[in-house]
């Protein structure tokens, strides 16, 4: 008796679940907090471009998206790492030692940025 | 006696260092450290002579330690308000 009793308050307790949330086949996963897995390219190349105009030794007139750190620029390999560790804070990134050792011209930091999947 | 490091491990400090600097919570002491180590590996750009390369490298080495264990502590007393250059 008393297992029926129980079952019958289950029955109205226990709340019914719908299959309604199905996306069959559905290759987009909408509740995916990463959302655009890719920047922008262009706010990708925007905000490069910035990041290497407000470094203090640098001639704005002179970047250009295809601009080369120490050749086109006139730096040396110390403020390439600063410019790479200014990128670094601007697009909240932890770039390793050896990636960070190929990147010398503006570039290979837009391709390198643009490739990483947690950029932002 | 060390041997002169390479190009690739005076980077490598020189990253460290600033990436430590980072960690401060404190903003004087973190803009302090980048400063610090941009003015000092700039003044020691031109030494050619093994021996000064590697005491300057090793005097790098320690104090890239000191940092480390200082941004430790100064993050255990922490203060809850930003500075105001930080707004």
């Amino acid at each position: 008796m008393a297992s029926a009793l129980r079952s019958a308050i289950l029955r109205h307790i226990r709340v019914p679940v719908t299959n309604s949330l199905s996306l069959s086949g559905s290759a987009v996963r909408s509740m995916s907090s990463h959302g655009d897995d890719h920047l922008d390219k262009q706010a990708v190349i925007d905000r490069v471009i910035h990041v290497v105009k407000s470094f203090p030794k640098v001639d704005p007139s002179k970047v250009t998206p295809d601009v080369h750190f120490q050749k086109d620029l006139g730096l040396d390999s110390l403020d390439t790492v600063e410019i790479v560790m200014a990128l670094e804070e601007e697009f909240k990134l932890e770039i390793p030692d050896k990636e960070a050792d190929k990147i010398d011209s503006c570039h290979l930091a837009i391709e390198y940025i643009h490739n990483h999947p947690i950029a932002n | 006696m060390a041997t002169k490091p390479t190009r690739r491990e005076v980077l490598s400090l020189f990253r460290s260092l600033m990436r430590t600097a980072r960690e401060f919570t404190d903003y004087n002491i973190r803009e302090y450290t980048k400063r610090r180590t941009v003015d000092a590996f700039r003044h020691n750009r031109k030494l050619s002579d093994p021996a000064e390369v590697a005491a300057a490298f090793a005097d790098g080495k320690s104090q890239l330690g000191v940092a480390k264990r200082q941004a430790v502590v100064y993050s255990l007393y922490a203060p809850s308000i930003k500075s105001v250059m930080e707004m």
